[in-house]
């Protein structure tokens, strides 16, 4: 500790005293010179005290300021909430040995797996609450199934079936990486099950360029990030809409990215509620994660952003665009990875 | 696999510590012409800079090419490859069309400059987008769209893979405009990205790939090609306007006297135009290819035409002094005001042919104030001109017409870099002119907004009158004006109802 505490003093009359020092040096020396072989020319002396004086600003400047206003920077923004999976950056910047345990020990508190293993803790307990039972459901739901094919209800033994598949998909191993594939055959399964209530009221497209669909469907994206925000247009944007819904999934690939647009026409929202929105998806996990109050809406966007910028990055996630009677697009950014090796944070993926 | 040649994520920017961008995503593919339409001013200035230079952001990335450029956790100065083309133009007057391309490019080190040799560089690039510009002419010859080619024929040669463009369709007509699409989709062929930025939502969605809707700052939604061919969207910043006109569409004809007669008037380019207006009736002439306005400027400005006639009220226009015609220049708020003196000095500027003591009367004053605080705010009377919002300087502009009762207004661009919240109030103050019969007519290169307001549009074409449309007729006009699906409604609405289309105007001739 006490050698910590040299170490931070020195480093700091380095940068503050030492380079004024040196400069203050240098300016003398000059000074000297010129008086001794100019016999005083004030225009030597004009011009070595103009050059320290520029030096000494340029030093303060990369040295101190420059730093310290980053370091600035950074934390104002983090304790406005934005989204950063680390916190301030001490980075050039001399912390005292007190600082720097603080930086570390919220490092610590920020780490993305302890968030996974608390969004996790958290959908643990409400399934405890809605008292489900996986296995339970899958067997009730086929033994409904299979009494309805006895009667010949047809309907009734289809709707049945894709109810089991969609639960079997939603509430089994979460935490996984899907394919694109699964992910959109998920979504499928899940639009058939409204369309029993809506029927034609409700379309749904899947878009994307013919070339590239093998490339899009193997990308690997976190489960039940589709689905969610598809539940979200239904039952905000086209139920209540007067006439046929349209959902649209659009898929494009780039060389680094996955863009998915979930778009529907249904009622929109007023630019005030979106600007809300995107407010909530552009803060942090850990601030969302905190948050004392019941959020107003939109848990299933923030929870799918969440998980995305826990396991890819803060640059990537959510955003939304809405025009009241427009309808509403919700973006998905990804990074394109194939592999689950690709994960950047293959700590997180594990510890969950 | 596509690329993406602009990604702006969620981008917060200030300015001066006031947020000009919140929030602020969007993205260009290559090779896509994306429209812009924003509904206010804000963010606008602050986007171009952010395009062109990587200023500090409060928040957000932005990536050029795939390659981040800037970020808000380090800042690295720098510019990108992007042009914007915008009405004041970025090229040497005094220079050549091939020099303004090649030799004022970022790169070019030759010592010795060869006309010859940057002519035939240029042909190939001349002939591919089929507009005649000579090589060898001056930037001060040519005309604004030939400008806005050879803006456009520089950034493609510099190598920018991202163009914006600013409201250019506000400044050429319609078939200038079309001819700049074309290029437009033919450079976009070629992997160029385009920003379109325009005040139309009508006509950016009728060419562009995509258009962005942007409101104080945010992206609020994209629409692309197909929400257009499945009907136009419901937008609530034009909700007012939609009910505005189609409620003036309903109105009856207008009748009155001819308040201004052009009796085969001719000036510079301008050639034997007749014309009568009558007293509350809105005439838009459109300058087809902008060669005429300038002179007939010149004609209402000193009333002497090299031959014909013009006539204000029955009698001939005084040179200068007139009283009974006044015209609304280029954007008002800027050149219509003065700063150094007070409201009611500014609101009161043209009275003094009504009342000759009006400088030095306080009387006037306070029953001035005292009657158009109603209409005008009983607050404004004592702010400074600069403290006055824009709605409020087009509000002191267009009652110091009110106040002045000219037979006739001239109004000249009124809408241009008007916002598009700024823009339906101009109507209702244009409109105001008309409820009080004084005649409005409206000097217009495109048409987006004036037609709205029209009676009669008059068509110019090297300075002569090539064809009139009366309102009922509107229908006729080419698809690409914008606006037109509330003449066309209108017109189904009459027809179906076996009504004659509203609107005619029998009184004002033609060619008194």
């Amino acid at each position: 500790m006490r050698r910590d505490r040299f170490c931070y003093l020195s480093r700091r009359l380095l940068a503050a005293g030492g380079g004024t020092l040196a400069l203050g040096a240098m300016l003398l020396l000059a000074l000297f010179a010129a008086a001794a072989e100019l016999g005083g020319s004030w225009f030597i002396f004009a011009a070595a005290g103009t050059a320290a004086a520029v030096l000494l600003l340029v030093w303060t400047f990369l040295w101190i300021v420059r730093p310290f206003s980053c370091q600035e920077k950074e934390t104002c923004r983090f304790l406005e909430g934005y989204s950063s999976n680390s916190a301030p950056r001490a980075g050039e910047v001399f912390l005292s040995p007190g600082g720097r345990q603080m930086q570390e020990c919220l490092q610590k508190m920020l780490d993305s797996s302890e968030l996974l293993k608390l969004n996790k803790r958290q959908a643990q307990y409400l399934a405890l609450q809605n008292q489900i039972n996986p296995h339970f459901l899958y067997n009730t739901l086929e033994s409904i199934r299979s009494e309805a094919l006895i009667a010949g209800l047809m309907p009734v033994a289809d709707m049945t079936e894709a109810l089991a598949s969609f639960f079997r998909y939603t509430i089994s191993k979460v935490e996984n990486l899907v394919s694109v594939e699964e992910e959109l055959q998920n979504c499928e399964t899940y639009f058939k099950i409204q369309q029993y209530r809506f029927a034609e009221r409700l379309q749904l497209t899947i878009e994307c360029d013919s070339a590239d669909r093998e490339e899009i469907y193997n990308c690997r994206l976190p489960k039940l990030t589709m689905q969610p925000i598809l539940e979200n247009s239904i039952i905000h944007g086209t139920e209540c809409k007067i006439g046929t819904g349209h959902l649209k999934i659009h898929l494009e690939r780039t060389g680094k990215l996955l863009l998915i647009r979930v778009s529907d026409d249904g009622v929109g929202m007023d630019e005030e509620t979106l600007a809300k929105m995107n407010r909530r998806l552009q803060r942090s996990a850990w601030t969302t994660a905190s948050q004392s109050e019941q959020p107003e809406g939109g848990i299933a966007l923030v929870n799918v952003n969440n998980r995305i910028h826990l396991l890819f990055g803060e640059e990537y996630g959510l955003r939304v665009f809405s025009i009241p009677g427009a309808g509403t697009d919700v973006e998905v950014l990804l990074p394109a990875i194939t592999s689950d090796r690709d994960v950047p944070n293959k700590a997180a993926l594990r510890s969950v | 696999m596509r690329t993406e040649t602009l990604r702006m994520d969620r981008v917060s920017y200030e300015y001066q510590g006031v947020t000009q961008l919140d929030n602020f995503s969007l993205s260009v593919w290559e090779g896509e012409i994306l429209g812009l339409v924003p509904t206010n001013n804000c963010g606008v200035e602050a986007l171009f800079s952010l395009l062109v230079h990587n200023l500090p952001l409060r928040y957000g990335y932005i990536y050029y090419h795939e390659k981040l450029v800037n970020d808000w956790h380090d800042h690295r100065p720098g510019h990108n490859r992007i042009s914007v083309i915008r009405n004041e133009s970025c090229l040497a007057k005094d220079l050549t069309v091939a020099d303004n391309i090649f030799v004022l490019r970022p790169g070019f080190k030759k010592w010795h400059i060869r006309p010859r040799v940057l002519e035939e560089q240029l042909t190939p690039f001349i002939q591919e987008i089929g507009v005649p510009i000579r090589a060898d002419a001056y930037i001060d010859s040519l005309t604004t769209f030939q400008r806005f080619v050879v803006e456009l024929l520089k950034a493609v040669v510099a190598g920018s893979r991202l163009i914006v463009l600013e409201n250019v369709d506000a400044f050429i007509s319609d078939s200038e405009l079309a001819k700049l699409q074309e290029i437009l989709t033919h450079y976009a062929g070629k992997g160029i990205s385009f920003l379109y930025l325009s005040a139309h939502f009508e006509e950016t969605l009728r060419f562009c790939h995509r258009t962005a809707l942007m409101s104080n700052g945010r992206i609020l939604k994209c629409f692309d090609l197909e929400s257009g061919s499945r009907g136009r969207p419901f937008l609530p910043c034009v909700e007012d306007y939609d009910r505005w006109v189609r409620a003036r569409l309903k109105e009856g004809e207008r009748s009155g006297e001819t308040v201004l007669e052009l009796q085969g008037v001719c000036r510079g380019n301008l050639r034997d135009v007749s014309l009568g207006v009558s007293a509350g009736e809105c005439v838009v002439i459109q300058d087809m290819d902008g060669c005429a306005q300038s002179d007939l400027l010149a004609v209402l400005e000193h009333g002497r035409p090299e031959s014909g006639r013009l006539l204000v009220g029955g009698a001939p226009l005084r040179s200068g002094l007139d009283r009974n015609i006044a015209i609304v220049q280029e954007r008002p708020m800027e050149t219509m005001l003065f700063h150094d003196m007070s409201y009611m000095d500014n609101l009161c500027f043209n009275m003094d042919h009504r009342f000759p003591g009006i400088w030095t009367d306080r009387g006037m004053y306070r029953s001035i104030r005292t009657e158009y605080a109603p209409l005008l705010g009983a607050e404004v009377f004592d702010l400074r001109v600069n403290e006055l919002t824009a709605r409020q300087k087009y509000d002191l502009v267009f009652t110091r017409l009110l106040l002045q009762r000219p037979k006739v207004v001239f109004c000249i661009h009124p809408f241009k870099k008007a916002e598009v919240s700024i823009r339906s109030h101009i109507w209702e103050l244009i409109d105001r002119l008309l409820k009080r019969d004084i005649a409005v007519v409206i000097l217009a290169v495109n048409l987006a907004d004036s037609l709205a307001l029209a009676d009669r549009l008059v068509r110019l074409r090297r300075g002569s009158i090539q064809e009139v449309y009366r309102r009922g007729d509107f229908v006729k006009l080419p698809i690409s004006t914008p606006w037109l699906y509330l003449h066309q409604e209108q017109h189904e609405t009459e027809k179906a109802a076996g009504q004659q289309p509203a609107g005619h105007i029998t009184t004002a001739p033609l060619s008194p």
